[in-house]
Formats: structure tokens, sequence, C-alpha cells
């Protein structure tokens, strides 16, 4: 679909810095009300989307720790650790920048309506990366998917329709790599490009889908329209190859007809974009120990016993043994 | 829970009426949005424990129609999951086209026709604006309001189109809409595709028949070449680069005027443009909105005005094929076979070729009956899973 104007990520998953702060803060305060009356924070999940919240009387379980909460900045951490897996499991199966891209999205969209407490970041990746392929119609089975990494593929399919309906089913994602493709065709007519010169080009498309990469892991795509997305790119690629007068281009766009911006404007929006970049922090893996120590605990995975059950399941990765299988109102620490 | 007592509201808004439809894949019912006090239909699709997940036919709607806002665009209200079932909430329809063509009670003007085909190539127009092809054209997906304004629905088939080297697979639309492209086998296709399928929609409307009505893919391209004549190469440079080309033996073209005696020239003329063999050379939707058969009189009649059919529940609208609607088609009345359907027939010399053969016959027993109208639904489905399947990895 060629058209951002219209479309509901314009409308409805672009938001201002405070904005998607108070979002994190909200889903972060859901799950440590749920903890302190619960006992516990997992919200279970069936495969056709219904939701079944931690009751108090689970409470009496856990009643003898004092469980803590993950803060927001951790929560950011957890995220930032399983976007990068979305990179990673995506690399592997070799798929295009553009899935990558709608399952990053995807998960970041997720987890404005959810607490990573609430349901397990590896979990929704696995779903979104999946979902991700389904709607660019590069479709891949869950079991595929599963199988290539090793996981149990009917934990995707639980978790489907949730992430659909976090999503609020708005399921067309605008990345910036086809926005990139137009600036760079746009550049050449900009430079009248000998062959040369194309080639330049060429090599600025390669380095800027990299920078677009870094770009997606940050809020940058909650920030910012894709195609301001793509200009961050381009300039962060063109700094260091130097192919083109960055600011007579920027000129250039804005002297359009149709464009809402003055130059200096925008390239303030593109600074802000570079430095979402420059400030991107990715969690150590002493930070990460600490944090999933904690997280499983708020999930009330940490009982040894449930450890093994899952360890065994990774190994063998029976052909069934779903967990949506299991009565959805059981104790959640089994 | 007392659930079976009263009319029982769905996710605390839609308060359920009447089953519109009952098919394979669930149901369709009526019902009003206590929220807005509109009447709406809702499309229960049961998600079950498939291998694959969430029906990917009702995933590509909602992604269409999600974005896609637009007054010949059947507007998809609310998505959401409830007890074993995805529903869909559309606004209400009353009936679709195909009942309107069928009904023999309805006297169709030719600022009618004007009219329903206005309607058909803007929604169309806007869909390839937005780079959406429809893929699924036929005069049953075109759905009619209680205001007589038509909406193109069903967009479980629809894609995107952008990147011009992207494969898709051939085996879209139901036969009689599909345009000679596609029954060669190319992978490699645009918006021309939508546009033989509304041609054929402008046939039917002026014909009150499904115009080419091939029983068979090879069928179905004996019926094309029959009416427009086996394209020359020089008519259609591509085509002998097509997957499945087979060369057919060469038919003279009948003049269109002997196949549509009573329209007027704008609308001849508009219509040998829209079935013009070489996709590239095809009219677009936008140029055939500016073609003079719109401009020049009679001008189209205005949709609140536009005839309707009478028995209403014969012709309720169907909302999309996932569900395969038995209850809804309105029951088949015998006809007189068209003369000119024995000519094409007779011309069939490739039924070697022809691996259809077997279905072609569920046809032709029934010999005084039309045959059923073909959808991807029913033969073809499962073939066209399974290439979706293989095409995209």
């Amino acid at each position: 679909m060629a058209d951002f104007q219209t479309s509901t990520q314009r409308a409805k998953w672009v938001f201002t810095p405070q904005k998607l702060a108070e979002r994190y803060k909200a889903a972060n305060q859901r799950a440590v009300q749920l903890l302190e009356k619960c006992g516990t924070t997992q919200v279970e999940v069936d495969a056709s989307g219904s939701l079944t919240y931690p009751t108090e009387n689970a409470r009496d379980q856990a009643a003898d720790k004092k469980l803590k909460p993950l803060s927001v900045d951790e929560e950011r951490f957890m995220r930032a650790f399983y976007e990068a897996k979305v990179q990673e499991v995506c690399s592997a199966f070799e798929f295009p920048h553009k899935i990558q891209a709608t399952a990053l999205q995807y998960f970041k969209r997720f987890y404005l309506q959810w607490s990573v407490m609430q349901h397990h970041p590896k979990e929704i990746m696995l779903t979104c990366v999946y979902a991700a392929c389904k709607i660019e119609e590069n479709h891949v089975s869950a079991e595929e998917i599963g199988k290539g990494i090793k996981q149990d593929h009917h934990i995707i399919l639980k978790y489907e329709m949730a992430v659909l309906q976090s999503l609020e089913f708005d399921l067309i994602v605008f990345a910036p790599y086809r926005a990139m493709e137009g600036f760079v065709s746009n550049m050449e007519e900009f430079l009248q490009a000998r062959d040369d010169e194309i080639q330049k080009l060429e090599s600025l498309l390669k380095a800027a889908t990299a920078e677009a990469d870094k770009i997606m892991l940050t809020d940058a795509p909650l920030l910012f329209p894709p195609g301001q997305l793509a200009l961050a790119a381009l300039r962060i690629a063109n700094g260091v190859l130097g192919v083109v007068d960055f600011d007579r281009y920027l000129e250039s766009i804005v002297s359009q007809p149709n464009s809402e911006h003055t130059t200096s404007h925008l390239s303030n929006l593109l600074d802000d974009i570079e430095s979402l970049v420059k400030n991107y922090k990715y969690p150590s893996e002493k930070d990460m120990k600490h944090i999933n120590r904690k997280l499983k605990s708020c999930l009330g995975h940490s009982s040894s016993h449930d450890e093994s059950k899952k360890r065994e399941k990774r190994s063998k990765h029976k052909s069934h043994r779903s967990s949506s299988d299991a009565p959805p109102n059981g104790p959640p620490a089994g | 829970m007392a659930e079976m007592e009263q009319p029982k509201k769905v996710a605390d808004r839609y308060l359920k009426q009447e089953v519109l439809g009952q098919g394979t894949y669930g149901v369709v019912f009526k019902a009003t949005d206590t929220k807005t006090g509109e009447t709406v239909a809702i499309k229960k699709i049961r998600i079950g424990k498939h291998k694959e997940g969430v029906n990917i036919t009702a995933l590509r709607e909602i992604k269409m129609l999600k974005e896609l806002k637009h007054p010949h665009i059947i507007l998809l209200i609310d998505a959401f999951p409830h007890k074993q079932n995805l529903h869909l909430v559309f606004e209400f329809m009353e009936t679709d086209l195909e009942g309107v063509i069928r009904d023999s009670n309805v006297f169709l003007s030719p600022a009618d026709v004007k009219s329903y085909l206005l309607m058909t190539l803007k929604g169309l127009a806007y869909c390839h604006e937005k780079r959406v092809l429809h893929r699924d054209m036929k005069p049953n997906n075109l759905l009619i309001g209680p205001d007589g304004q038509l909406k193109l629905a069903d967009f479980g088939l629809a894609r995107i189109f952008g990147s011009p080297d992207r494969k898709f697979t051939h085996q879209v639309f139901a036969r009689w809409y599909r345009a000679p492209e596609l029954l060669f086998g190319a992978k490699q296709y645009g918006a021309a595709v939508d546009v033989w399928a509304a041609g054929c929609i402008f046939a039917e409307l002026l014909l009150r028949r499904p115009f080419l009505q091939g029983n068979s893919d090879i069928d179905q391209l004996s019926k094309i070449f029959a009416a427009f004549g086996t394209p020359k190469a020089d008519q259609w440079p591509d085509m002998k680069n097509l997957p499945d080309y087979v060369e057919y033996q060469f038919v003279p073209a009948p003049s269109l005027r002997s196949l549509f005696p009573t329209v007027s020239e704008d609308a001849l003329d508009l219509l040998s443009k829209m079935f013009t063999y070489d996709p590239k050379a095809r009219i677009s939707i936008k140029q055939a909105l500016e073609h003079r058969y719109f401009t020049f009189a009679p001008s189209p009649t205005d949709p609140a005005k536009l005839p309707k059919p009478v028995r209403k529940q014969e012709t309720k609208a169907s909302y999309g094929k996932h569900e395969a609607i038995k209850g809804i088609s309105p029951p088949r009345k015998i006809r007189r076979v068209m003369p000119e359907h024995g000519r094409p027939d007779g011309m069939k010399s490739h039924v070697d070729k022809d691996q259809q053969a077997p279905m072609s016959l569920d046809f032709t027993v029934l010999a005084e009956r039309p045959p059923n109208r073909p959808t991807i639904t029913s033969a073809d489905r499962s073939h066209l899973k399974r290439k979706l399947d293989l095409d995209f990895q």
C-alpha cells in the first residue's frame, strides 16, 4: 500500500515522546499492580485470543516471597534484547528487511499495551516474526520457524490471535526501506547522476539499509514516519560516504509543493532520530542476568520443576505437547 | 448463562439477529451495533486449532480493509476474536450485483448500467491508486447498500503490488472473470487483470448473463477467442512467452456489435478497450473513468433510484467467499442456451491439454442449466492455497 498519509500507522501508531513514555509507564504500572494483588504477573493466553489474568488466590502460594517488579528501564532492556533477537531470527531465515521491520513494529506495538512481565517477550518475539511473514505474504509455517530455531511452534500459534488483537488488527506497516529506495532514485535525478555516481548511490543505499536496521531497534519507528526514518538513515550513511550534498538535497525535498517542512525543521527531526540511535542502549550480560531472574519470578517461572519441563521440551521438541492444552485456570506457577 | 433465551450481545456491543448465511468457514449474521444503532453484518470465522493459525484469507481481508476507506469499498467496522471465532463486522448491505443482474423482474436501463459500472470502477480505481489488486472481481462480490451504493467486498485474495518483479499466483478470480494472461499462467501481472474482470462485469450488466462462461480454463480461453478472435502476435507480443501458452486454432473475431447488438457506440468502444488482449495496452481503470461513455448521455442513474431485486431474501449480500454461503445463492432458473455458446464449444480443439476435464462434466450434464458459477472456493481452491504457499518462499 503506497499511502502512508491515510494509513492506520499514521493515524494511530505514531506518538509524541511524552505519550510514548506514558504508555510504557502505564503498561509497567498495570503489571506492578497485578504483582501486588496476585503475587504473579503472567497473563495466560489461548489460541482463540482469550486472556486469563492471575487471580488473587494465586497470591497465597507466593505470599512468602516478596517479588520485585521490573522497572520501566529494565523493561526497556528486556525489549531491546528481544528486538535484537527479532533481527537475528530474521537474518537466520534470510527474510527480507521488510519482514524484519514489520516484525519489529508488531513487537513494539504489542508492548505498548502490555508489560514484558505479562507476556514473555521471547514468545511474543517469535509470534511477531511469524505474523509478519504471514502478513507480508512470505509465508513460512509456524512449524518451520519453530524447527529452524529449535523452539516449540505451538507457542507461536497459541499467541497469534492475542498478538493480532493487541495490534488492533492494524497489520499493514510502513518501513523505511521502500522509502529509501525512492529517495535514492530521486537522488539520481537530483545529481543527474552518471554511471560512477549511480554506483556510489547504490553503495549509499546499502549502507543506509544497515543504518535503518539500527534505527528500527530504537523508539524511532513509534515516533517518526517512515520517510523521515529513511532520510535519517541516508543522512547517517552519507555522512560516512559523502555521496551527495545532503543539505542541498533536503532543500530540494522541502521545496516541493506538497512538503510540510522547512529545511531546518526537517533537519532537526533527523537530528532527533540520529540521537536516538546514538543513545541506544543494549543490555550487558550482567544486566540481562539480573533482569531475567526478576522476570522469571514475576512470571512465576522460577520453580525448578517448571524449568526442567521447559528444557525437556526444548531438547526433544515433541510433536504435540501444546501448552495451550493446559487448563487456562490452573495456577500459573505450575 | 441464559444465552439461549434472549438475543445475545456479542462482545458487549452487537445485538445478534437472524443468520444471513451459513457455510464451511462459519456464519454471517445480521446484528445491531448498540454503540451506533446501525445495522451491521458480522462474519464469523472459526479459529480452530489449525496448523497454520489464523485464517490467512480473513487476515488479508482485515489488513486491506483497515487501510482502504472509500464510498465504494465495503466498510470494515470492527474485528475481534470472541469464543473460538474471529468476528468481522461490516456495514450491512442489502444485496449484490449478481442478484440485480439475475432478477428478471429488474429492468436495467443504459443509465442504470452506467451507474453500476461507474461505482464499480470508482472503487477499483481507489484500490489501484493504493496499489492493491482485488483479484476476485465478480458481480457476487459487489455489494449493494440500502441507499443503492455499490461497494467492492471480499478482499480475501487482494494483494499489494509494488515491486514489478514480484511473482504472484495466477490462480485468482472466478474463471469467467479471469484475464487471458492469467489463463496462460502469467505470474507477473498487474492492475490489468482487474480491468478485464470489470469488463466482464460490464458485459454481464449489458447481457444479463455471464459473458464468457468457460467450463474449464482451456474452455475459458476458447470462449474468449471465440468472442474476440484468437490474438495475433502483433496484438499481444508477450503472449508466446507466458508459461502455459499453447497455440490455439485461429478464429476470426466476430464484430463486437454482433455480440452486443443493442448497446451504444460509446459502451462498445469502452468494452473493446477493457477487453484488449495485451495487458500493457489494456485501458487502465483511471483512463476508463475518463472515457466518453461516462461523460456522454445518458448520465448515470442516481444510486438511490437504481432498481433493486424484488425478492430480497434470495439475494442477500454475501460478504465474501470465505464462508462459502449455501443459503444465500438464489435458486438457479432454467435458462435458454444462448446461441453464441454453441460456437465456442465446437472449437475446443485442445481437450488433451485440458486437465480439468472431469470438472467440466459436472456442468455439461445439466445441459439446460447455466453452469454453476465457478468460484475459487470450489474446485481450484485447494490448488490455490498450495500455490500461494509455494510461490513466496
